[in-house]
């Protein structure tokens, strides 16, 4: 099942991403939790482990150009968010590849955080430092993170646990746009944000947008994806039905929520 | 250290090839490369996680030593109760010096285990969002029980002194040469210590009942480790218990240079080099050959 490309991958210029026939399988376990005593009780009964494989992407191809903002729609357990994580470098791929040209800044259900003990202060320090920047880089940038996030009045050195969603969003948001990404994934976060907040992402990813950079968003808010996207890419369980301009893709997806059935016609896609 | 780390880490990240893997290693070279530039994520992650536990104890960081300090007085009145007057000449406190250092330098590497054993399943948020080499997990684990295990040093220092200067009939040899052993002492049970974290981070991905399991397993090993008992009162084939087991022959080294202030044996010093690095190849190959799997178990 091993790929192993010996040669330097090409990648011709423009592109941000290359996805090459993209196939992403893995197992889960159907039964409780899995602990030794449970695998020892297994063996002693002779049973099996009972595993589902989900095939969560299958055989996707797909350039994505410098500059491009693409929204990813589907119904839940379409894939898109396995499909994002593929991207990332966090889940390895079952088969094909995917090539990616330049630094990936992360927003995949909320990345800061991850300690709710701490400070949303050190709680950013944190994530940057595994994002592999410098310290005195980070240092150099909090301020435009907090001030980006625009958290109420000291919050920003309060443990984490003490946050409400929305504070969370922005402050994952913040973070993430900050980084001065090339490639910048966002995973269901702009429903958190008030009004204003979501006014003032828009404002920054259009810049982003301006400075070439490249920006998948993985929402279900159509409204926004027309707004914000030039392409759009509809996956329905792992396939990509279709992939193109923006509001011509979530038309046709609207369209398959309302009257439930895939259209045939965009099925070999 | 670069001028501009922005622009040296955009050379380095520039273009990322991903693909299928079997369940061998990654290329080495990149990974180690990775692993070396986000030191400073461990070292961090270590001080941070260290901050949040004791934010609410003031007595947290007193706490590390005083542990270890009580545990060794219940073991020292067990030991003494049950083995009466002990081997006949020698005095209490030597038992109790020999618990203690026993204690102090086992807790270390136990520390390793259970936090490093949680470290994976603990960073779980971290994982699913953020792409970097896992191994620093484990890592932070590494130096947080180092840091914990520091204080430990001094503390043992003054009691052994100056017990040692008021028992008259304590045979400890204050301080000696052979005491400059202690870095590389400390070295090795560091190196078994993190290959003993990365091996049971791996573990509990897949099994998450190991750390419950740990918590006997641990104890039952500390009794059969030179720890409650002299490493010279088992002889024979008996002596396997000091051989077979990865931390035998750092607590005989441990308790060579403090209790009899002689220089350990060659063949202590092999059977310690080698389990410490035997267990850092094995837990490191475990780990870092599953380590793609774990975005997914989680």
């Amino acid at each position: 099942m091993t790929l192993q490309y010996a040669s330097k991958p090409e990648m011709p210029e423009g592109l941000a991403v290359r996805i090459e026939e993209l196939s992403l399988r893995y197992k889960i376990n159907v039964e409780s939790k899995m602990t030794l005593k449970n695998a020892i009780m297994r063996a002693g009964r002779g049973e099996k482990r009972r595993v589902r494989t989900i095939e969560a992407v299958k055989n996707l191809s797909l350039d994505i150009p410098h500059g491009t903002v693409m929204g990813v729609v589907g119904a839940n357990g379409a894939g898109k968010s396995t499909l994002m994580r593929a991207i990332a470098g966090i889940l390895p791929p079952t088969e094909g590849r995917i090539i990616v040209n330049g630094k990936v800044s992360t927003l995949l259900a909320l990345g800061v955080g991850f300690n709710g003990t701490l400070s949303g202060r050190d709680n950013i320090i944190l994530g940057g430092l595994a994002a592999g920047l410098e310290r005195e880089e980070l240092e150099a940038r909090f301020d435009d993170i907090a001030s980006f996030a625009d958290l109420p009045n000291g919050f920003i050195d309060m443990p984490m646990r003490t946050y409400s969603a929305g504070m969370y969003g922005r402050l994952a948001f913040s973070v993430a746009v900050n980084m001065t990404p090339d490639i910048l994934l966002i995973d269901e976060a702009l429903s958190t944000g008030d009004a204003a907040f979501k006014e003032k992402s828009f404002e920054k990813m259009r810049q982003l947008c301006l400075e070439a950079r490249t920006i998948i968003i993985v929402s279900h808010a159509l409204g926004t994806l027309n707004e914000l996207c030039n392409k759009a890419l509809w996956m329905h369980q792992g396939n990509a039905l279709a992939f193109g301009n923006a509001t011509k893709v979530t038309d046709q997806y609207l369209e398959f929520l309302n009257v439930g059935k895939v259209p045939s016609a965009l099925e070999d896609f | 250290m670069s001028s501009d780390p922005s622009r040296a880490e955009a050379l380095v990240s520039k273009i990322q090839v991903f693909e299928p893997h079997k369940a061998s290693l990654p290329p080495m070279g990149p990974y180690l490369r990775e692993f070396w530039r986000r030191r400073r994520f461990a070292v961090e992650l270590a001080r941070f996680t260290d901050k949040a536990e004791h934010l609410d104890s003031p007595l947290g960081s007193v706490w590390l030593v005083l542990n270890p300090l009580l545990l060794a007085m219940i073991y020292f009145l067990l030991v003494t109760i049950i083995g009466g007057r002990g081997s006949a000449g020698s005095s209490r406190f030597d038992v109790l010096a020999h618990i203690l250092v026993g204690l102090f330098t086992w807790y270390f590497a136990q520390n390793c285990m259970t936090f490093g054993g949680a470290s994976v399943t603990a960073g779980g948020k971290l994982i699913l969002n953020q792409a970097f080499p896992r191994a620093l997990l484990p890592l932070s684990s590494l130096i947080g029980a180092f840091q914990k295990f520091i204080p430990t040093l001094p503390v043992y220092l003054i009691i052994y002194l100056i017990g040692g200067a008021l028992d008259s009939k304590s045979k400890l040899p204050g301080l000696n040469w052979h005491l400059l052993w202690i870095p590389v002492m400390v070295a090795l049970v560091a190196i078994s210590g993190f290959g003993l974290a990365l091996l049971f981070a791996t573990m509990n991905v897949y099994f998450r009942d190991t750390s419950k399991l740990m918590t006997y397993g641990a104890r039952m090993w500390l009794y059969l480790s030179p720890v409650l008992w002299m490493p010279d009162m088992i002889h024979g084939w008996h002596r396997i218990l000091i051989w077979a087991n990865p931390l035998g022959p750092i607590l005989s080294i441990t308790n060579t240079v403090w209790i009899k202030g002689e220089n350990p044996s060659w063949t202590l010093w092999l059977g310690a080099t080698g389990w410490a690095f035997g267990l850092l190849l094995i837990g490191g190959y475990f780990f870092v050959s599953r380590e793609r799997d774990f975005a997914v178990r989680i």
